[in-house]
């Protein structure tokens, strides 16, 4: 039995080390703003040369697997998402983390990422042939689909109102229309600066608007819990009771956002982050640091890692940019991807994906281990601490490109944001504007291309049809609540 | 007195290595004008690996510039201090292709072309399912109806393969531009579109696994690494595209920091175990000397002058 094999191999010391140093750099590197996991897998694909390819791998896999979580750790207690897919975890998390509540917010995120994480590779140890043929039926007026799906979740995001909500989310549409018209060639907006050409960077928008922006409001504060916490109460928070109703949402849908090429992570942790509020009993709770919320946009972004690479695996098609970079590491050690990689190359393929499984039980170690440790972030001065973050936020948007003009870009989003958060508008929803639109205008365009003009494109296939169906039930089910509220409301008064 | 002696060795040491110090004496920039993970990042990472052994004890650092087909990365080629510490990769047609389109602040005269590491064949890629089997197929189908072409980007090699095939046979395809070449993969995987436009190395493996049908390589020689695949002039078309990448570095860099670089150059891509890792990596070698690929570049420029100039973008 080839998984068998592919066990024996992987328990061995070498590769086990190779594991546990991956996952938890990887937590590492995915908890700075600025550092990437892609940069960083990229870094290992020379240095892979000298190891054996399951080695390799591994230590690849690992810190794919390690930022992915690490991403929610500064997310949570800095509001400082380290990757866009902590965006929505930082929504919630941040909070918690004011109401000293810092420890349970981190327990409730490495729980979630490690079943999301765990449950994509079964999905992917298991039936990735039969999932790539799903991953296929997308095409660009799914992808259009996919994107607005995204966009319904401005409503969730959204807690000054729906109609500053619905403003924010076109802020942020109009933002990403800045740069190169992919589809002419021309430029838009771009007023002869050759940094716009390529469109607004968004993780210097990201930094600037949830981490400086953040940073701006605490200068008020002496730190950031409040000052009536309890301070050893931060060491014996329990694991919330109800998670697991959300934490099975988002596994599912990262799972199959993940499956899908394009933007898989941020995607799949905003939906899931928009269904577990429609579905929660404590609404009114969310933007107020609802560990619901997180369990939902955790367990969605880290079901990706499995989902991403099951095209990757099987079609060699990379689901996103880190993929793109371990898909180099593959083809160095000569492994193709296609069918020959599960039955040729069998003991070497299964061995990476059992060695992901080793990677998530090494973050949930160290997550579980080190959250009242690092909750206790929450405590430092706020005087030291703006300090620090700064910092960080200045060499994180300039290491993404390389770009000082990035710096820039961070800074103008921070005092605008800043203005903006404080009139009621809702930075997440600007920034899913931000990254959604770019993917709905080329899935549009490019369909419209292909069926030389005709809308029935968009209604064609069955993925496509159910699509829109979950897109209403997104849409509809808040204007109802919303409406029973309102009569609730009426008939009080 | 000590400390007054160990500031003078100091000094001294300071004085010597930045006035006779032989170059080179600090690390060097190597600037990829594209995403880290790349094909031209796994380039340069192993170029600077292979040099080490031929320059002992230098430090290379990979700085990705990714961004508008290149364009970030070449500008900070073009704007780099000329003290040879700062090289640049570069990749065929963008770095023309800017110039033409007028959206370069550079000319081929800002850079010394020190030469050309590697390249990657444009080829014509349909959907396994597909009854195309060869050029003349894709011909017949384009005139009966009007076909979808996937290409990377507008002012890609993709673009002016399919723009070039389009004046040479008269047909007119419904262009459909992309972000990159997995957006082009997962459309002809998917059945989506009749026909793409990629390179080699990024179909090869699935036309291998019979997931997909290379039908031409837009060469005059087959590809070693697929024998299988009909050139363009075999089947009577001569439309010529491939994409190179190359090296270079700013024009007022001196001759001899120059002729340094040259010879490093000719030492790794001559060097069997960078030729095996390449061959490992999909990366296929094509050295060519400075001159040599300088006349190349001039020569692409033309033509991809010609292109914009029927239908600019």
């Amino acid at each position: 039995m080839i998984i068998l094999d592919a066990l024996h191999a992987v328990m061995s010391v070498s590769v086990l080390t190779a594991v546990t140093v991956g996952s938890i750099s990887g937590i590492i590197i995915g908890g700075m703003p600025g550092l990437t996991a892609t940069m960083a897998v990229a870094l290992l694909i020379p240095i892979t040369f000298s190891f054996s390819p399951l080695i390799g791998l591994s230590l690849m896999g690992g810190v794919y697997a390690g930022a992915m979580y690490g991403g929610s750790i500064a997310a949570i207690l800095l509001s400082t998402p380290g990757t866009p897919a902590a965006a929505a975890t930082a929504i919630e998390g941040y909070p918690l983390t004011k109401q000293g509540k810092g420890g349970l917010a981190l327990k409730v995120s490495v729980v979630a990422s490690f079943i999301g994480g765990t449950f994509s590779v079964v999905v992917l140890l298991l039936v990735s042939p039969l999932l790539a043929q799903f991953a296929l039926k997308f095409g660009p007026p799914e992808y259009f689909l996919l994107a607005l799906m995204g966009l319904t979740g401005v409503i969730s995001v959204s807690t000054g109102g729906l109609v500053k909500g619905i403003i924010s989310g076109l802020i942020g549409l109009i933002i990403a229309l800045i740069g190169t018209d992919a589809m002419s060639g021309v430029l838009r907006y771009t007023f002869g600066q050759v940094e716009l050409y390529e469109g607004v960077s968004f993780m210097p928008a990201l930094i600037g608007m949830f981490s400086i922006a953040q940073m701006l409001a605490l200068t008020s504060e002496k730190r950031i819990a409040n000052d009536d916490i309890d301070l050893s109460s931060i060491k014996r928070e329990k694991m919330p009771k109800g998670m697991a109703p959300f934490i099975a949402l988002g596994t599912a849908v990262g799972t199959l956002v993940g499956i899908i090429p394009g933007e898989g992570a941020t995607i799949a942790a905003f939906v899931s982050y928009n269904m577990a509020k429609q579905k929660s009993k404590f609404k009114n709770l969310f933007g107020k640091g609802n560990p619901e919320g997180i369990a939902a946009a955790e367990s969605g972004n880290n079901a990706c890692v499995g989902g991403s690479l099951v095209p990757l695996l099987t079609l060699g098609i990379p689901g996103n940019t880190v993929s793109a970079a371990l898909m180099g590491g593959l083809m160095i050690q000569g492994l193709i991807p296609g069918p020959e990689l599960f039955t040729k190359y069998g003991q070497i393929t299964y061995g990476f994906i059992l060695s992901l499984f080793i990677a998530n039980i090494v973050f949930l170690v160290v997550g579980l281990f080190f959250a009242p440790y690092f909750a206790r972030i929450a405590l430092i001065p706020a005087s030291i601490l703006i300090a620090a973050i700064s910092v960080f936020a200045v060499i994180g948007s300039y290491a993404i490109n390389n770009s000082m003009f990035d710096v820039g870009l961070m800074l103008t989003f921070a005092f605008t944001g800043f203005f903006l958060d404080k009139m009621g508008f809702s930075l997440s929803a600007i920034i899913l504007g931000m990254i959604l639109g770019p993917i709905a205008e080329s899935g549009f365009a490019q369909a419209l291309t292909i069926s030389g003009g005709a809308y029935s494109i968009f209604f064609a296939s069955v993925p496509a049809k159910i699509l829109w169906v979950i897109i209403i039930i997104l849409l509809v089910q808040p204007m109802i609540s919303h409406y029973r509220s309102k009569k609730i409301k009426n008939t009080a008064s | 007195m000590r400390k007054i002696i160990s500031l003078v060795l100091f000094f001294a040491t300071v004085v010597v290595s930045n006035s006779f110090g032989a170059y080179p004496s600090k690390a060097i920039k190597l600037i990829v004008p594209s995403k880290a993970g790349g094909s031209t990042d796994t380039t340069a990472r192993l170029f600077a690996q292979t040099a080490k052994k031929y320059w002992k004890g230098a430090k290379f650092i990979i700085v990705d510039k990714p961004g508008s087909g290149g364009l970030m990365g070449f500008e900070a080629e073009a704007r780099s201090r000329a003290d040879g510490y700062t090289l640049g990769l570069m990749f065929t047609p963008q770095i023309v292709a800017h110039i033409v389109a007028k959206r370069a602040t550079y000319t081929l005269d800002s850079f010394k072309i020190i030469g050309n590491v590697a390249e990657d064949p444009e080829i014509v890629v349909v959907p396994a399912q597909s009854s195309v089997k060869n050029l003349d197929d894709l011909v017949k189908l384009a005139k009966s109806k009007k076909i979808t072409a996937a290409v990377n980007g507008i002012g890609s090699d993709d673009f002016l393969a399919a723009k070039n095939f389009e004046s040479a046979t008269g047909v007119k395809f419904n262009l459909m531009p992309t972000k990159g070449s997995t957006e082009e993969k997962a459309a002809i995987l998917g059945n989506h579109i009749e026909v793409a436009f990629m390179n080699l190395s990024q179909m090869l493996a699935q036309h291998k696994a019979g997931k997909a049908r290379i039908i031409a390589i837009m060469s005059k020689k087959r590809s070693d690494v697929a024998m299988d695949i009909k050139t363009s002039v075999e089947q009577g078309y001569n439309v010529l595209m491939t994409a190179t990448r190359g090296m270079l570095i700013n024009a007022k860099v001196k001759k001899n920091i120059a002729d340094k670089i040259s010879d490093l150059y000719s030492k790794v891509v001559n060097d069997k175990e960078f030729q095996a890792k390449c061959k490992k990596a999909f990366i296929f070698l094509k050295p060519m000397k400075g001159k040599v690929y300088r006349d190349y570049l001039v020569q692409l420029q033309k033509d991809t002058q010609k292109v914009y100039d029927v239908s600019p973008w």
